[in-house]
């Protein structure tokens, strides 16, 4: 278990230089991350300034730093699903197999690794993005819990795209299932908005999903930071990071036996 | 000679589901079942290097996949360095270094240093063992420029020699090398099949080798099975099979005016084309550099290409020969 736990920290090692290696890249999501900030505060901006009669009350605070958030997370998650895809429909895996550690946390890790360098530079950029607009950040106590949710929240969010990419032993195309999770991943995580504006029984179901849990939990951290709710987002986070995990396991179990049986997909 | 791989009775079948025509066929389709390897038997001694030689869909690459662990057998039995491969994948992996031709292992982004030091982790070496082993694979093979290149940007045949090493560098008893030297140039090819054969007798490596080229077979290996159908149609040592079979030489002359006409012995004119003279040379009646001294000699000869019969043809006649016997 060490060594296979050794063995994930270099190839998280490697993810996250490969990250830092393709910083062009990585520059151009940042670039793109500040553009769609400055389309989406103006939007809130207009909405905060002009409310409709009778329409929903927004939650109080400043929106700009809840959709600042959930970009993100957003942002910073890597395409797991189309390695994944790639590898298993193409016959990648084959050299995978003929290694004595696990592909899949290999893979996860490699994933991770570029992802949280992407969340790094992502969280700079919004705090110059901050900086620059002379918008008023979220409270000092919100960094470190955003910190630590938000590496949670794209764990959570990578293990989801790993279920669609693992559909690939089954499916010929993972396409379908990546669209339904990146739907979810808006409604029910509440990428624009906060869910709490969802009628009450929605709101209670969107919050114990797994898509609140890679989204929703983190951004109302930036609106109201408070100890007792980063415990609770935290909780659920793990949660479902311990459920998704078992889930991408029982899923590569299953299509590894359909593959040692059959030869391939 | 101890036996580092034993198969009995080893088969494996694919079943397929074959569309027919029609909407209501749609929602049945016909099963086909089509038989991959059909009971095949063998052993092969530690130190042994040997080839499984076949036509398309003969059953190598089949064979290969399940000694190493990545493919369960329909039925039968296999031993591979005192495992069954497909039950204990994962303890097989430390001892054993396999090479897909036309499959990469190396991460392709990745510089070849980067992939190697991961390689290094997943096998669990020690450091300096694995920098040792390391740095004798790029002293033979000429590597030092390239291990920071990342591999999608290399040729075909650095990007081989990078997969030999890495199949090397845990230190295995047996590898495997399915179509090693497949789209490489001539030099590469000839690079690959020194490395292979001298690294194996070095170190007393046992190799088992899948190819279409009978170069790879006759300069590496001292063994060969020969496979059609998922059969085993003859199995001996490479001396013997090349005496019967590989002595043969396709010489194609592109002149400008008549065909070329020669009269030596072993040497028969195949159906040709204009202005190509197709000749197929017993090599061991007439050598190929007496014919081209010959065909030069004749006048109007402006390009020559020389190639071993090809593999389907080599097979067709071992499988005639052994049911005429």
């Amino acid at each position: 278990m060490r060594r296979d736990l050794t063995a994930a920290a270099q190839a998280l090692r490697i993810g996250a230089g490969q990250g830092l290696a393709g910083w062009t890249v990585l520059a151009g999501r940042c670039l793109f991350y500040v553009l769609i900030m400055t389309v989406l505060s103006a939007l809130w901006d207009k909405v905060a300034a002009e409310p409709v009669a009778g329409a929903i009350p927004l939650p109080k605070g400043d929106l700009v730093l809840y959709v600042l958030a959930t970009e993100w997370i957003t942002l910073a998650l890597p395409s797991v699903h189309l390695r994944f895809e790639d590898d298993i429909r193409s016959g990648g895996l084959e050299p995978h197999l003929l290694r004595p550690k696990f592909y899949l946390l290999q893979s996860l890790a490699q994933s991770l690794g570029g992802t949280l360098v992407r969340l790094a530079a992502l969280g700079v950029t919004a705090v110059a993005w901050l900086a620059a607009t002379g918008r008023a950040g979220p409270p000092p106590a919100a960094y470190p819990y955003l910190a630590v949710l938000g590496v949670l929240a794209v764990t959570v969010g990578m293990l989801l795209y790993a279920t669609a990419g693992l559909c690939a032993f089954w499916a010929r195309r993972i396409l379908p299932f990546q669209l339904v999770i990146q739907k979810l991943m808006f409604l029910l995580g509440g990428l624009f908005a906060p869910i709490s504006l969802y009628p009450d029984w929605l709101r209670k179901i969107g919050e114990v999903t797994p898509f609140a849990a890679h989204l929703y939990w983190a951004g109302i951290q930036a609106l109201h930071p408070s100890g007792t709710m980063f415990l609770k987002a935290a909780a659920w986070q793990v949660l479902w990071i311990a459920l998704l995990s078992l889930l991408c396991v029982a899923l590569w179990r299953a299509g590894l036996a359909k593959v040692l049986r059959e030869g391939g997909v | 000679m101890s036996a580092v791989i034993t198969v009995k009775s080893l088969s494996k079948a694919y079943r397929y589901a074959r569309r027919r025509g029609g909407f209501f066929e749609a929602f049945s389709p016909e099963h086909v079942i089509v038989e991959a390897v059909a009971g095949v038997d063998f052993e092969i001694g530690a130190g042994e290097r040997v080839a499984i030689i076949g036509p398309n869909g003969a059953g190598k690459s089949t064979t290969l996949k399940m000694l190493s662990g990545i493919l369960e057998p329909s039925s039968g039995e296999a031993s591979v360095l005192g495992l069954t491969p497909w039950k204990q994948r994962k303890a097989l992996a430390y001892k054993i270094g396999v090479v897909f031709g036309q499959r990469s292992q190396l991460w392709g982004e990745l510089p070849a240093r980067e992939s190697f030091a991961l390689l290094r982790h997943i096998y669990d070496q020690e450091a300096a063992p694995f920098a040792k082993r390391l740095g004798e694979l790029t002293e033979r093979f000429a590597l030092a420029d390239l291990l920071d290149q990342p591999v999608h940007r290399m040729s075909l045949g650095q990007r081989m020699r990078c997969e030999i090493t890495a199949s090397l560098l845990h230190g295995p008893n047996l590898l495997f090398l399915d179509e090693p030297t497949i789209g490489l140039d001539v030099t590469a090819k000839a690079a690959i099949r020194d490395f292979i054969r001298e690294h194996a007798r070095d170190h007393g490596q046992t190799v088992l080798l899948t190819s279409h080229d009978t170069r790879d077979i006759e300069l590496v290996c001292d063994r060969v099975i020969v496979v059609n159908q998922g059969r085993i149609v003859v199995d001996q040592p490479t001396d013997q099979l090349r005496r019967r079979f590989l002595g043969r030489k396709i010489i194609t002359f592109q002149s400008a005016g008549q065909g070329v006409s020669l009269d030596l012995p072993g040497v028969t004119r195949r159906a040709s084309e204009a202005h190509a003279t197709i000749l197929e040379v017993d090599t061991r009646l007439t050598r190929v550099e007496q014919v081209i001294a010959a065909a030069l000699a004749d006048g109007g000869i402006e390009d020559v290409t020389i190639e071993d019969p090809p593999m389907e043809e080599v097979i067709a006649e071992i499988y005639a020969s052994t049911h005429a016997a």
